[in-house]
């Protein structure tokens, strides 16, 4: 589905990402794994088209679509939820949605049964669907970030940090919500510090440590490994 | 009462006209967090289309009507000359081609015009009065009242309503996430600066139908109140420029009616040092806008 | 060293370009060079605020103007102030001073009003400032417009002694031009520039930002006063319109031109708008004599310099010099030609 090859994220002097590789199959479930500052964010920011890569390649699809901008990324069906949990505070919910769908505007009577079809998922926002984004809480804003991606009917799901900040049941809740999302078949790709939860529902695993790859396996073999705390703590 | 209602109409149709300037300025300064010093220009250019079909034998719609098409594509011309090449650079350099856009245009008026007034059509009904209420008033004022609040309601129409118009306000709190949707940067940008060439010139025909005339430097007076406005208003938040307009329109008329005639040629001194005052105080301005974003 | 040879540099193009033209020269020869050094202490004294600080401020050309107005009213011979300035204050009313000490003294109050005036507008930055500077700018000029006792209003203000020769805007220039590389290589200089990269990182070395800024905006303000002084006594007579946005524009295209963040790049940009500037007002007056058009060509020049300024900012954002001084050039010239060898 989406294949990377040798990549490189440079903020100036400071490279964030370096030599990366990875791909992500159809319908897998992908997570990457790393302390702070490994330079997750970036890579998935640079996959999204966010980011303009210094080195290495991108393929989604057996097609190169290295330096391609953000817009150009949704449309071919890889949609983002950063880290940053980017909620636009002063639409309604419902407006937050609708503009998930912007490239699919057109189509309005699939849009609107993909935002039934959210609003089932995340109940919580249909019963908040006229109040603006701005004061939902940070879980409702979570789940509105997941949901208003989904609304683009993407082949590819990019998700950083979805349990950040949130409290443990919540984090329950969005975890068994990635997994009914992966149970319709698209493919996501994962970055989490908590491994743990990441390593349950994933299919297989990366670590990364300070911009690279430090290991690659299942997601049960990296669950076993004993090793793994040593990777993220730098050791 | 007939002071009230004098008042009133002097008030709400200098409001309407400020808010719409305001308006015109923040739809681009709340997504690009940048200031277009050419916005003045753009009443200028409606001015000076406006004189260019002068004499031609087509209804004054018309004429208005290519007129506002004309502001509308200065408009999108600043985005693409001004804007694009050094907008991601710094705030600084898109002050100042902005500024080297304003005196281009100005001085392109200067050469290929002159820089003598010249008399723009108007409308038989713009030199009309009405008696309301025993208050004489020119129908235009009315005219202008009526103009804005059709304006500020299409305008909340598009903002509200439209795929494009919620796009907008997305792009104006986080543009690189609204780009992660697939909402493509230019073309709100370019939207954004179409609006605002379609503000500035509705408001123009009414600014300049109150003189009759346009000259090179005529963009100047407009975009001071702009300025003032939104910086009284917030300065990131459509309703705050509204406001704003309405504000700075109370302050004027009631200073017109107030202040003795030879500290009134200072309103002008009054009304900066306030807009200095407030930027120190609340440097978001009066209504917080929505949370931080940033630029691409 | 490097930087005792930019002054060398600079100081050396301006006695070549006064000593050659007060040797062979013509009048409008004289005219244009006197222009250009009297430029140069404008556009230096907006570097040492824009170049230092990196924030754009609109208020420079205020301050010529306060310069220009406080050495007209105390040195407009007294026989001909009661006509040139009908109702001025009393108390100075009668007081005549030398020009020269005129010039210094315009200076001095154009930097006590940024000293009095602009401390609580360095916090700001971004939009902020610029429109706060904007609006100072809009304030003065509302002021010199209609405070007739000061400035006689509107109208023109004439009167005052013509004292500005070629030597003396050199002088001022050249000091100018010291002024400004000290100021930028003086610890001030260095933290206020870390801060136009980095504005936290600076504050967090324990610089007081605003502080700094505000020592710069007044220097600036200190330079502007004496250059709009230098040009009052020069023109010896003007209208407050001389001092607003046209002036801005053409004092901050020369320094973007040549780029606001070396003291080279000012002097550069400064004499290459001045002669740009020159030739094209005559190619003006050209047209108009010859009446190749049916009417005034005028705007030309402005037109030229926006488009120039614009396609400056697209291709190279930092001018024409954006970082090196003239000295470190020639060192790493130097140098160069050492390896080489």
């Amino acid at each position: 589905m989406i294949e990377v090859s040798g990549l490189e994220v440079r903020y100036g002097a400071v490279r964030a990402v370096r030599n990366v590789s990875l791909h992500v199959g159809q319908g897998e479930l992908v997570t990457v794994l790393g302390a702070n500052g490994a330079g997750k964010s970036s890579l998935l920011l640079a996959i999204a088209g966010a980011l303009t890569p210094s080195r290495g390649t991108l393929h989604l699809a057996k097609k190169d679509v290295t330096g391609y901008s953000p817009e150009r990324m949704v449309r071919l069906g890889v949609a983002m939820v950063p880290e940053t949990r980017d909620v636009f505070p002063d639409l309604t919910v419902s407006e937050n949605l609708r503009l998930g769908a912007y490239i699919r505007r057109a189509q309005t009577s699939a849009v609107n049964a993909d935002l039934q079809r959210m609003y089932t998922l995340f109940p919580l926002l249909k019963e908040r669907q006229q109040q603006a984004a701005g004061t939902l809480s940070g879980g409702e804003q979570q789940m509105l970030v997941i949901a208003r991606a989904m609304m683009c009917d993407p082949k590819i799901l990019l998700l950083d940090e979805p349990s950040l900040g949130l409290a443990p049941t919540i984090v329950n809740q969005i975890f068994e919500m990635i997994v009914e999302l992966k149970a319709t078949g698209i493919s996501i790709l994962l970055v989490e510090q908590n491994a743990t939860k990441a390593l349950q529902i994933a299919d297989r695993a990366y670590v990364m440590r300070l911009g690279e790859i430090a290991a690659q396996d299942s997601a049960a073999a990296i669950a076993e490994a004993s090793d793994l705390r040593a990777m993220y703590l730098g050791g | 009462m007939v002071e009230l209602i004098q008042f009133g109409i002097d008030f709400l149709s200098l409001g309407g006209a400020y808010a719409l300037m305001a308006l015109g300025l923040v739809i681009v300064y709340g997504i690009l967090r940048l200031v277009n010093f050419a916005y003045g220009e753009l009443i200028m250019v409606t001015g000076y289309a406006l004189y260019l079909v002068n004499g031609t034998a087509l209804p004054w719609l018309v004429m208005a009507a290519f007129a506002v098409f004309i502001a509308v594509l200065t408009g999108i011309a600043t985005d693409y000359v001004a804007f694009r090449p050094v907008r991601a650079k710094s705030v600084t350099a898109v002050l100042i081609t902005s500024f080297a856009f304003s005196t281009l245009l100005q001085n392109a008026a200067l050469l290929f015009i002159s820089p003598r007034p010249r008399n723009i059509p108007l409308p038989d009904i713009f030199s009309r009065t009405v008696e309301i209420g025993g208050v004489i008033t020119p129908v235009r004022n009315l005219l202008t009242i009526a103009m804005s609040v059709i304006m500020l309601a299409l305008f909340a129409w598009l903002m509200r309503r439209t795929v494009i118009g919620i796009a907008m306000r997305a792009a104006a709190t986080h543009f690189t996430m609204a780009r992660m949707l697939g909402v493509p940067a230019n073309l709100i940008i370019s939207s954004a600066f179409a609006i605002s060439g379609l503000l500035a010139g509705i408001v123009a025909l009414f600014w300049l139908g109150r003189i009759g005339s346009v000259v090179p430097g005529i963009g100047l007076q407009p975009l001071l109140v702009a300025f003032i406005a939104t910086v009284i208003g917030g300065m990131r938040s459509l309703q705050g420029a509204v406001l704003g307009g309405f504000l700075l329109a109370f302050i004027d008329t009631s200073l017109n009616y107030s202040l003795p005639q030879d500290l009134l040629k200072f309103r002008d001194a009054f009304t900066f040092s306030l807009v200095i005052l407030i930027l120190l105080w609340r440097p978001e301005g009066l209504l917080k806008g929505p949370a931080s974003g940033q630029r691409t | 060293m490097r930087h005792i040879l930019t002054a060398i540099v600079l100081l050396g193009l301006i006695a070549i370009i006064v000593f050659g033209i007060e040797l062979t020269g013509t009048r409008l020869m004289v005219r244009i060079a006197t222009n250009l050094c009297i430029m140069l202490v404008l556009v230096l004294g907006l570097q040492v605020f824009m170049g230092n600080s990196g924030i754009l401020s609109f208020a420079h050309i205020g301050f010529m103007g306060v310069g220009a107005y406080v050495s007209a009213m105390l040195t407009i011979p007294l026989q001909m102030r009661s006509m040139a300035l009908p109702d001025l204050y009393p108390i100075v009313a009668h007081i005549e001073i030398s020009p020269y000490l005129g010039i210094l003294l315009g200076g001095g109050i154009a930097a006590a009003v940024a000293a009095a005036l602009s401390y609580p507008l360095m916090r700001l930055s971004d939009a902020a400032a610029v429109i706060t500077s904007f609006a100072f700018l809009v304030v003065l000029h509302t002021i010199m417009l209609h405070w007739s006792a000061v400035t006689n209003g509107p109208r023109t203000l004439f009167g005052l002694p013509n004292i500005t020769t070629l030597p003396l805007a050199a002088g001022f220039a050249a000091i100018a031009v010291i002024t400004a590389l000290i100021f930028k290589e003086s610890r001030i200089g260095v933290l206020l520039r870390a801060s136009r990269d980095d504005e936290i990182a600076a504050g967090a070395m324990g610089a007081n930002i605003p502080y700094l800024r505000w020592l710069a905006f007044i220097l600036s303000a200190l330079l502007a006063g004496i250059g709009g002084a230098l040009w009052g006594h020069y023109v010896t007579s003007f209208s407050p319109k001389a001092f607003y946005l046209k002036e801005t524009f053409v004092v901050l295209g020369m320094l973007v031109i040549g780029g606001p963040n070396t003291v080279t790049g000012a002097v550069a940009g400064t004499i290459l708008v001045t002669l740009a500037f020159e030739g094209l007002r005559a190619t003006e007056g050209f047209l108009n004599s010859i009446q190749l058009f049916s009417k005034p060509v005028i705007g030309l020049t402005e037109i030229i310099l926006a488009m120039a300024m614009i396609v400056m900012l697209s291709l190279r954002p930092g001018g024409f010099i954006a970082t090196r001084e003239i000295g470190d050039t020639v060192m790493r010239w130097f140098k160069f030609r050492d390896k080489t060898q």
